[in-house]
């Protein structure tokens, strides 16, 4: 008898799986998960712990990079500055912004804004016979409170109430030889060239931790400055605080059309490059840290999912001898990772969300780190903060490199032939 | 006049053992038809597996041609293969035939899903096999739960629910004792008897070639005697 033509009995079955195909790759995948509890349980903390690494890692950096923000940009610069554009390039006396009043009024009208008018001169300040130079700042005091917390440092005395009155850094008390109660006469250049002269008594005393500040600066009243160096309604700089920081940018944007021309915006991000910078450096290095926790675990995967296969050879050996295709054992195989995954997020995340709440309202403290953290800016409780990001990135690398170790630990299959691995003992 | 199932010509196959050629079959030819119950038997490595894996498609020959149910396995893509192995042939292994996680049921409706079965129909030609081997009561049961008597009955009802032109069966009684092996080949008698399957399975032993209608013989890669029984 001829051999019969040829006949073409294949249609893929590969290409019409079944729904219910679909729901036996899960059945099997779920249960093979547990063939080996143990080493099922050992896959999952692997990644359980990776993903509690990381995210709270990164609840961490949230949480310390809202804080150190608030916390720098809080102590006297503020979260945004107004400047004439004159200023920024140059900081002198004559740069100032126009018509202060006015503007200020207008930025009051801004809801969830906060803005401290301030002027300055230099001037050589006396008591007696010693001299020293210092900068007068005019601020409005009340209003300097809603945007810094810089005048909370008093050490003694208190905030100037009539408009002679200043308050001064220990430094230059120290330096002056004076105190609280004592006069002190300052000249300086006046905007239209005349001299400037103020005799201003000491109200009080502050200690800001910074001694540059401590050494140099002197606050009383705005119209105190204005009048003493013949500025009238003019202003060197506005102090901006927002209620809501993640809001800034947008806020900066809306201003920038009330001010007048060659009038600027700018937020803490140009005002204080050191503090995006530290942000930056320590981003990257966690970044790099995290890397290496997440690339480590997925190097555990692949050496489990090895062992799987591995043990498992006889058992696909059949399968493929029955007619299984090799891409559909793969599938298994990357299911079964998927659900290792699953639950080793789960645990992880369920671990994340129970310490970062307990965290988030207790804080964690830096024990014996106040000193280097104070000069970071940073907090002495770093308070860490949920985002969707601490909770999305680990997992979300995690499910990738769990789905890659499994892919490559199966990549042998492809070439299994069916006969030697059933012969394989 | 029955029709030839399996038609084997001039094959050979050599293996390397360590670069040196190990001659597993030298020059086969045979014809299986339609209702044969066919013993393979011979010396340990006489080829019996080789030829058997050659039929069902699991390994190609070096030289020599294959026909199974019209198709010349030599021209088949490895997908093509699977696919002639998933839907033409049932195979039963000497041992690790079934999926350990799946029960005794699933593992017979796997295949089924393989081939793209809905899930009625799969229930249904799955239980009614499962019945007919005698194995409703454990259907449920996973293959750990079973003994190996009943590990094999539940293999031959995977590899026949898809009404496979073939089944092989490389040395399937191996693993058991008698007494349920001749349970087994009475279950495998009935099947070609009542069903007209055609069977083909590689033993060494004699009480299995008591049950087959048609005895091959290989000796060193060679078929030494091919012996049809007179049917009473
Ligand atoms: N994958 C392989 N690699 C190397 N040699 C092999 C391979 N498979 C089979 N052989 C050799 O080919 C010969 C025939 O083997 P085969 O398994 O077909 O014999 P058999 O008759 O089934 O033996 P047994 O009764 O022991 O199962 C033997 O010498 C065996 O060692
Ligand atoms: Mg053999």
């Amino acid at each position: 008898m001829p051999p019969a033509a040829n006949t073409i009995i294949v249609e893929d079955t590969a290409a019409k799986l079944s729904f219910e195909y679909r729901g036996m790759v899960w059945r099997i995948a779920w249960r093979n998960l547990w063939r080996s509890p143990r080493r099922t349980w050992l896959t999952a903390a692997s990644i359980a712990f990776a993903c509690l690494l990381v995210s709270v890692g990164m609840a961490m950096q949230a949480g310390s990079y809202k804080a150190m923000i608030e916390t720098a940009t809080g102590f006297y610069t503020g979260q945004a500055q107004i400047n004439h554009q004159s200023f920024v390039e140059d900081e002198r006396l004559e740069h100032t912004i126009p018509d202060a009043t006015a503007l200020m009024r207008a930025l009051d009208r801004v809801s969830n804004l906060f803005a401290a008018p301030r002027a300055q001169g230099f001037a050589l300040v006396s008591v007696g016979d010693r001299s020293f130079g210092g900068l007068v700042v005019g601020v409005d005091f009340d209003k300097e409170q809603q945007v810094v917390t810089f005048f909370n440092n008093l050490t003694s005395g208190t905030l100037p109430k009539g408009v002679d009155e200043v308050v001064i850094g220990e430094t230059m008390a120290r330096n002056l030889g004076a105190g609280v109660g004592s006069e002190l006469v300052l000249l300086g250049a006046a905007k239209q060239g005349g001299v400037a002269a103020l005799a201003l008594t000491i109200s009080g005393l502050f200690s800001s931790g910074q001694s540059e500040l401590d050494r140099t600066l002197l606050f009383t009243h705005l119209e105190a400055v204005q009048n003493g160096f013949s500025l009238g309604d003019e202003i060197h700089t506005i102090a901006i605080r927002v209620a809501d920081l993640t809001l800034l940018e947008k806020q900066i944007s809306q201003l920038q059309t009330i001010l007048p021309d060659d009038v600027i915006a700018r937020s803490w991000r140009e005002l204080m490059p050191q503090v995006t910078q530290g942000i930056e450096l320590d981003r990257i290095s966690a970044k790099l840290m995290y890397g290496a926790i997440l690339i480590l675990v997925s190097f555990s995967v692949i050496n489990t999912f090895l062992m799987v296969v591995f043990e498992r050879t006889r058992e696909f050996g059949m399968l493929l001898a029955i007619g299984m295709r090799p891409g559909l054992i793969i599938r298994q195989v990357l299911a079964e990772a998927l659900f290792v995954w699953g639950v080793g997020v789960a645990v992880g995340l369920l671990l994340v969300v129970l310490l970062v709440s307990y965290f988030s309202s207790a804080g964690i403290s830096i024990e014996g780190m106040e000193e280097l953290a104070r000069q970071f800016y940073m907090p002495d409780r770093i308070y860490p903060a949920i985002t969707l990001q601490s909770l999305v990135v680990a997992p979300g690398v995690l499910l990738v490199g769990t789905q890659i170790a499994a892919f490559v630990a199966s990549w042998r299959i492809r070439n299994l032939q069916p006969v030697a691995a059933l012969r394989v003992d | 006049m029955s029709e030839v199932v399996v038609e084997c010509t001039g094959l050979t196959r050599t293996y390397d053992q360590d670069s040196v050629p190990v001659y597993a079959l030298r020059g086969v030819d045979v014809s299986i038809m339609q209702g044969d119950f066919v013993s393979l038997s011979g010396p340990s490595g006489s080829g019996k597996s080789t030829l058997l894996n050659i039929i069902g498609g699991l390994d190609r020959p070096d030289s020599g041609e294959v026909v199974v149910s019209g198709t010349r396995l030599g021209t088949l893509s490895e997908s093509a293969l699977a696919e002639l192995r998933l839907h033409k042939i049932g195979f039963v292994f000497q041992a690790f035939n079934l999926i350990p996680v799946l029960s005794a049921q699933e593992n017979v409706e796997f295949i089924l899903q393989l081939q793209g079965v809905a899930s009625a129909p799969r229930r249904a030609r799955s239980t009614a096999v499962l019945d007919s081997l005698g194995l409703s009561q454990m259907s449920h049961r996973r293959p750990g739960e079973l003994s190996g008597g009943q590990q094999q009955r539940v293999a031959i009802a995977r590899a026949i629910v898809t009404n496979p032109a073939l089944l092989l069966a490389d040395e399937p009684t191996a693993n058991i004792d008698s007494a349920t092996t001749e349970e087994l080949l009475l279950l495998l008698q009935k099947l070609n008897r009542e069903q007209g399957m055609t069977i083909v399975t590689a033993t060494h032993d004699p009480m299995v070639m008591g049950y087959t209608t048609r005895k091959i013989k290989l000796h060193d890669g060679m078929i030494e005697e091919d012996e049809t029984a007179v049917v009473v």
